[in-house]
């Protein structure tokens, strides 16, 4: 069969569609770089909507920090490896500012990067440190805070979010807090995921319906709390939309994968990228990258047939197991992309301690590839790989995101630099 | 738990001390002598050696070089389970293959072996056997079938405790842990013990005491004061594929060693097992250095091992009757012991312990025997003819049936709460009220015993959430201990995955971790 | 005579045959976003996720005859979304082709049966000589009528014409002057054109049958047709899966052929960017919103988003920039309607209703009063669903309005419009 070639090319050639890709894009974009996005779906569509600048911090994780800047000055004494550390706080501040006022423009506003960490809610009845979040998620922290009277409420047939969980570990720092369950509009079959409700209370008349059963769940009580089913394409909107139909206010808890939160973000990005002028592959994992002095190709392949992408520059944001950009094996952990040397600890049984929630958390999770300060990674003699090749995300070496709660902030902060440093490349 | 630890005593016939299918199986044997008892775990069913094996049902091959004796009574006692517990048992055959490099007089010898013990061994073609299992190795250069089988542990304890409990109301106890006897006049006139839940103290008074701890049993043994038991402990590690590999189970056709059976657990294959003399119980757990031996060797038998996807690994103490000074383990004799202790001043105190999963009953039969005659019940032993019965709280261990049982129900409200092996909430309600062991506000690792919730690639990091919402809906769960049982529940979950996490389990891992501590900060516990 | 029983496949193994590694069932992280955003999710009390799981469990028996992969339209999006890339749907075409033929549901049955009757290939059984008089008499019709086309052309059989179109076998069989406005198009952008009267026939209910060798069989008989004229491209009509069926097929049978398959819809952006088609909106005085749905067949199981943009940018110049507005999801990420796979002639409607509600429901957050596709079963899918759940929607294709913007529609051809679009003419 006679086929067409698809051929791309780029300025910049973004790998990988997480978190710090898509960051590394809008940065991108706000300097007027040509970009391509490539990669298929990684860990964005289990993101919970929170992004977390720094929520604790080595040794222990233990204590959740109030102040995530002066928490950025600890880990610089103590811990100067940290990418996090690389990076000047005001451009990581700007980087934030940056990333979430297109998260607004694009209907998912978000609380602006401010001093000090907000307590959000977590569908287990526990409070987590974040430093900016969605819109839709704010009045909880702020009824939580107050000490307002709230109601909790799940729905029948949702699986793995229950308000009495929530209320029961909540109740001794919340004593307003109750909860209660009601069913959704119009959803017949058993099981309800929050994606399908979130779609569905994109369509005026549900949301009438649906909001006739708030007021009456929640009684006297003036403030709500639901799952993440506020819309998936427009959620300030259908949030503002049910505060009107209710006279209540109300917010969001993000519940466990899968979530509407990630996949809210996943499309809209897929949707407005190419929009903006991105080149954006997201659903394809790249095969192969090869990297020349001048520029580098990208060879990948979908349902269609072979793609070709060149660029002069390339960011490598591929993420860690989950994404597929380390692997790991019975014999190591490997970067499969460019086989770039991975920091890692000395053997598997040094990956993972003897407990699950030790505080100190697991080695595995600082294995990564080593950058220089210009964000380019690093061969086997510690010199850059190329000129050209940059590298941001939680692929990096010497962070553990998930304990220091941070991967929000290592991705978005580390894409800045990198594009910072790929701008200065190009010219 | 916020009630205080209160004091109770308990009177019963026999007080049993370990939850192992031991245990159980006395327990049944003597309820169907009329004989009431009470048994207790420290910690639950099948927490020892029971639940950690191959599961395997031994045809007796395996013994035939080494100890014919045991041989011939697996043998017997595998024909008598597939009769009285076929619901527990899996005829999967067996294979006994020998690959290039294997001694080839050993495995010439194998068949003549087999025949004084009684035990069916055919010798097959090297074709044949790849044609009935295609991922055998291609360098295999001979091979014989038996009948070997399959047993689920939990599931035939489950049914052993159900079965006492209904005949005469004797009971069982999870998480009681017997702490001290007071002897007095040659006999035992209590157990102390603790609840090591609610922390409080349970007086056991009972006219006979069995100490059927397994590899605690030298323990419990010395808390009588007896120095008649001496064990030796050898640790075997374990790990389990995400996959069922091979229909048949695999045995190596060689001295025994590591890595050298494959045993297939319904919809998954068990690979095991090393063996290591070990001193102490508390830090029994897999190594990567054995589970990298486990996969090198069993990867000669079975290629595909080396890319499998594992999902986890386990360890277990066979507990060793010290009698000779053998270099491997495995040598030393599986049969087992029944002491009664009469030597050490003793007259209501025995231990069981060593042998082996296969004679698990006539082992019940032995010590039962023995009780009956202190008793003086002259009633016989029933357990070789008499059917274990189907009790449906204890059915939903078996790999792949609650599926089943669920898509056959066709309830659209009967929520799946595991979805990996697809254990819907009827089911966690079920076990809940009415499995044996059933308590309120019972955990979540409680219910994974008695279900699949947990087993498969996701290893709970799922469904522990989903359950544990689900409990806290039904009202079983409804303060912050709720959370700490979830927390323990993913503690006591990765014990098991540690070391078998890579490839696509380190994703896996990944994702739970951003979820367990990344989230909902679970590492962040006021308790922990 | 006894009922065919159904044979039982074993899953497990047929997915590491037929799936990549790394792609296969046993890579599943059981997260759930497949079920998450499928529409088939909970009927039959099935989903994508416990298709998977039971499969890797061994309830080879109940998968094996569950209803539900006929509710399953074989729309990839569980694909799409997962981090892990697993396609369930070759195995649910695996599960179909696997049911004895007296089980199958009747209506795909019978239409390729239908298919495989005449050398049309025609799901309707429309035979070519039939074809070849309705297009004629409908040509001479709008000579006769419509003076602007006294000298249209609809041709047949012309050797080394450029196009080989298809057309689904609903115009000619039943609303025939649907055809016309199309071959208007052409004839305004002067397109080399032909139709075969063998093997003009577009969709291909073999395929949704999972009946291979049919599928292969239907193919092959448009391959040699076209082959024969001797045509540069296979332009495919407003039809979504008539396009995957040829391409996946020609593809998966590993034919040879040396022609090349197009979509209409890129010809239609093209000619408009060309400035071959003068499409404007001035006519949309009233601002009427229009929507567009994506075809799974030929945006995420084929050509991907550059089709989908194409198809928008048709759209606007169509009916104006501000009067279109995007429905949610879209493009890849789409929502199959519940018209493909065969659900429209597989005899489950309610559980098809139920499964088109979701779509329902993302029409209506348009808000649009017209959803265009070029696809004929998405077509009468949302039409259907849109009368069942009370929309106020219409549906059309693009032949339609692109002839109505040029102010070429003719009285006949005017089927799909609603009052409001009628007084724009």
């Amino acid at each position: 069969m006679i086929e067409e070639a698809r051929h791309f090319t780029a300025e910049l050639a973004v790998i990988g569609s997480g978190l710090a890709g898509f960051a590394a894009s809008i940065f991108a974009l706000n300097r007027n770089i040509k970009t391509a996005q490539i990669g298929n779906t990684g860990a964005i569509a289990y993101t919970t909507g929170y992004l977390d600048l720094l929520g604790s911090l080595a040794p222990d994780y233990a204590a959740s920090i109030e102040d995530p800047w002066q928490g950025l000055e600890l880990l610089r004494s103590s811990y100067p490896e940290h990418p996090l550390c690389r990076i000047p706080q005001t451009d990581i501040h700007t980087a934030f500012e940056q990333f979430t006022g297109f998260l607004g423009e694009c209907g998912i506003s978000y609380s602006s990067p401010g001093k000090t960490n907000a307590r959000v809610l977590t569908p287990a009845g526990t409070l987590k440190p974040t430093l900016c979040m969605p819109a839709t998620m704010q009045i909880g922290t702020t009824a939580f805070s107050r000490q307002e009277p709230c109601v909790i409420i799940d729905f029948k047939g949702l699986k793995g979010f229950s308000s009495s969980q929530i209320a029961a570990n909540l109740k001794d720092q919340w004593p307003e807090l109750r909860n209660t369950t009601i069913e959704f509009p119009d959803m017949s079959l058993g099981e309800i995921y929050p994606e399908v409700m979130a779609r569905a209370l994109e369509v005026p008349e549900t949301r009438e319906k649906l909001a006739k059963i708030l007021v009456g769940a929640a009684g006297e009580t003036k403030i709500i709390g639901l799952p993440a089913i506020l819309g998936m394409h427009s959620p300030d909107l259908v949030r503002k939309e049910m505060e009107q139909l209710t006279g209540l206010e109300i917010f969001e808890i993000p519940t466990m994968p899968p979530s509407v939160p990630g996949i809210r973000l996943r499309e809209m990005f897929e949707q407005l990228f190419p929009q903006k002028g991105i080149t954006l592959i997201p659903q394809q994992k790249v095969d192969k990258l090869k990297i020349e002095q001048d520029g580098a190709r990208l060879f990948l392949s979908d349902s269609f047939g072979p793609i070709t992408v060149d660029a002069k520059s390339v960011i490598l944001a591929t993420g860690r197991f989950l994404s597929g950009g380390l692997e790991a094996s019975i014999d190591g952990i490997t970067e499969p992309l460019l086989n770039l040397p991975v920091t890692q600890p000395g053997s598997r049984e040094e990956w993972y301690r003897e407990k699950y929630t030790d505080r100190r958390g697991h080695e595995i999770n600082k294995a990564g590839i080593e950058v220089d300060a210009s964000f380019r990674p690093l061969d086997n003699n510690g010199a850059p790989y190329s000129n050209n090749l940059f590298a941001a995300g939680v692929i990096l070496a010497h962070q553990d995101w998930i304990r220091g709660r941070c991967g929000a902030g290592v991705a978005i902060a580390t894409a800045y630099k990198a594009v910072e440093e790929v701008e200065k490349y190009l010219s | 738990m916020t009630e205080k630890p209160t004091e109770q005593t308990i009177e019963t016939e026999v007080l049993i001390i370990g939850g192992g299918v031991t245990g159980a199986g006395i327990m049944r044997d003597l309820s169907l002598r009329g004989i009431q008892t009470l048994l207790i775990d420290k910690k639950d069913l099948c927490a020892g050696a029971s639940g950690g094996n191959h599961g395997l049902l031994h045809s007796g091959s395996r013994y035939v070089f080494s100890d014919l004796h045991s041989a011939i009574e697996c043998r017997r006692e595998s024909t008598i389970l597939k009769h009285i517990a076929p619901q527990c048992i899996e005829e999967t055959g067996g294979l006994f293959v020998a690959v290039a490099g294997d001694d080839p007089e050993f495995a010439e010898n194998f068949g003549s072996k087999c025949e004084p013990a009684g035990i069916e061994c055919t010798p097959i073609s090297t074709s044949k056997a790849r044609e009935l299992e295609p991922l055998l190795s291609d360098r295999l250069f001979k091979a014989y079938r038996v009948p070997d089988a399959t047993v689920d542990p939990f599931h035939l304890a489950l049914l052993n405790v159900a079965h006492a409990e209904m005949v005469n109301g004797s009971s069982f106890r999870p998480h009681t842990e017997i702490l001290s006897f007071i002897c007095k006049n040659g006999k035992i006139e209590a157990a102390i013990c603790r609840d090591n839940r609610t922390q409080s103290t349970i007086t056991v008074r009972a006219g006979q005491y069995v100490n059927a701890g397994g590899a605690w049993a030298m323990d419990i043994a010395h808390m009588a004061n007896c120095k008649d038991v001496n064990l030796l402990y050898s640790k075997g590690t374990l790990l389990v594929s995400h996959d069922r590999l091979t229909t048949h189970v695999v045995n190596r056709l060689r001295p025994p060693g590591d890595g050298d059976i494959l045993v297939p657990g319904g919809t998954v294959s068990v690979l095991g097992t090393t063996s290591l003399r070990v001193d102490d119980l508390t830090t029994v757990k897999p190594t990567v250095a054995e589970i990298d031996i486990n996969v090198r060797e069993g990867t000669a038998m079975i290629p595909a091992l080396a890319t499998a996807r594992y999902i986890r690994a386990f360890s277990g103490v066979r507990p060793l009757l010290q009698s000779a000074d053998n270099a491997d383990d495995r040598e030393v004799t599986r049969g087992f012991a029944l002491l009664d202790h009469s030597s050490q001043n003793l007259s209501n105190f025995c231990t069981i312990t060593g042998g082996k999963l296969t004679t698990y009953r006539l082992m019940a039969e032995k010590t039962s025997d023995l009780i009956a005659e202190r008793m003086h019940n002259s009633k016989p032993c029933q357990t070789h003819t008499t059917s274990l019965p189907d009790e449906e709280s204890c059915r939903w261990t078996e790999p792949g049936a609650s599926p089943k049982y669920w898509y056959r129900a066709n309830d659209p409200e009967d929520m799946i709460l595991c979805e990996c092996e697809m254990v819907p909430q009827s089911a966690i309600d079920e076990i809940i009220t009415d499995a044996p062991g059933a308590e309120d506000e019972m955990n979540l690792e409680a219910i994974a015993l008695r279900s699949r919730a947990g087993k498969g690639p996701c290893q709970g990091s799922f469904c522990g959430i989903r359950i544990t919402s689900h409990l806290y809906d039904r009202g079983h769960y409804h303060d912050k201990t709720g959370l700490i049982h979830m927390r323990d529940f993913f503690n006591e979950r990765f014990k098991g995955m540690r070391t078998i996490i890579w490839g696509q389990q380190a994703a896996q891992m990944e994702l739970a971790e951003a979820l367990h501590c990344g989230l909902l900060g679970l590492n962040n516990l006021e308790d922990d | 005579m006894a009922e065919p029983t159904i044979p039982t496949i074993n899953f497990k193994e047929k997915a590491e045959e037929l799936l990549p590694q790394g792609a296969s069932f046993e890579s599943c992280l059981t997260c759930g976003l497949c079920s998450s955003g499928c529409p088939a999710s909970g009927i039959e009390n099935m989903d994508p996720r416990k298709f998977i799981r039971m499969a890797m469990l061994g309830m080879d028996e109940e998968l094996s005859s569950s209803k539900w992969i006929w509710a399953c339209t074989q729309c990839k999006r569980c694909q799409h979304v997962c981090p892990m890339s697993i396609d369930i749907s070759q195995l649910v075409f695996l599960a179909r082709s696997n049911w004895p033929q007296e089980k199958k549901p009747a209506g795909i049955v019978r239409s390729c049966q239908l298919i495989q009757s005449t050398d049309s290939t025609s799901a309707m059984g429309l035979p070519p000589e039939d074809f070849v008089f309705v297009v004629n008499d409908v040509l001479e019709e709008v000579r006769e009528l419509q003076p602007k086309f006294k000298n249209l052309e609809a041709p047949m059989d012309k050797k080394g014409a450029h196009f080989f179109v298809n057309q689904n076998s609903r115009e000619p069989m039943s609303e025939p002057d649907e055809m016309v406005p199309l071959w208007k198009i052409f004839d305004i952008v002067g397109a080399d054109w032909t139709y075969s009267s063998k093997a003009w026939a577009a969709e291909n209910f073999c395929m949704f049958s999972g009946n291979e060798k049919a599928w292969f069989e239907v193919i092959r008989k448009r391959v040699d047709a076209v082959n024969k004229l001797g045509c540069e491209v296979w332009l495919n009509t407003e039809c979504g899966h008539s396009y995957y069926t040829m391409w996946n097929g020609i593809n998966r049978f590993g034919m040879e052929v040396d022609f090349k398959l197009e979509s209409l819809v890129t010809y239609y952006a093209r000619w408009i960017r060309e400035g071959k088609l003068p499409v404007n909106s001035d006519w949309n005085r009233k601002n009427i919103k229009f929507t567009v749905q994506d075809p799974c067949m030929i945006v995420r199981k084929a050509y991907g988003d550059s089709i989908a943009e194409d198809m928008r940018f048709v759209t606007k110049a169509l009916v104006g920039e501000e009067n279109f507005i995007d429905m949610q999801p879209n493009r890849s990420a789409n929502y199959c309607c519940g018209g493909g796979g065969g659900f429209l002639q597989a005899g489950m409607t309610e559980h098809r209703r139920t499964y088109g509600k979701r779509k329902f429901d993302q029409i209506a957050a348009t808000g649009a009063a017209y959803v265009l596709t070029p696809c004929h079963n998405c077509h009468s899918q949302m039409e259907d669903i849109g009368h069942h759940y009370g929309g106020s929607y219409g549906v059309v294709h693009f032949w339609t309005l692109i002839c109505l913007s040029l102010g070429v529609l003719g009285e006949n051809e005017r089927t799909y419009l609603g009052p409001d679009l009628l007084e724009c003419i």
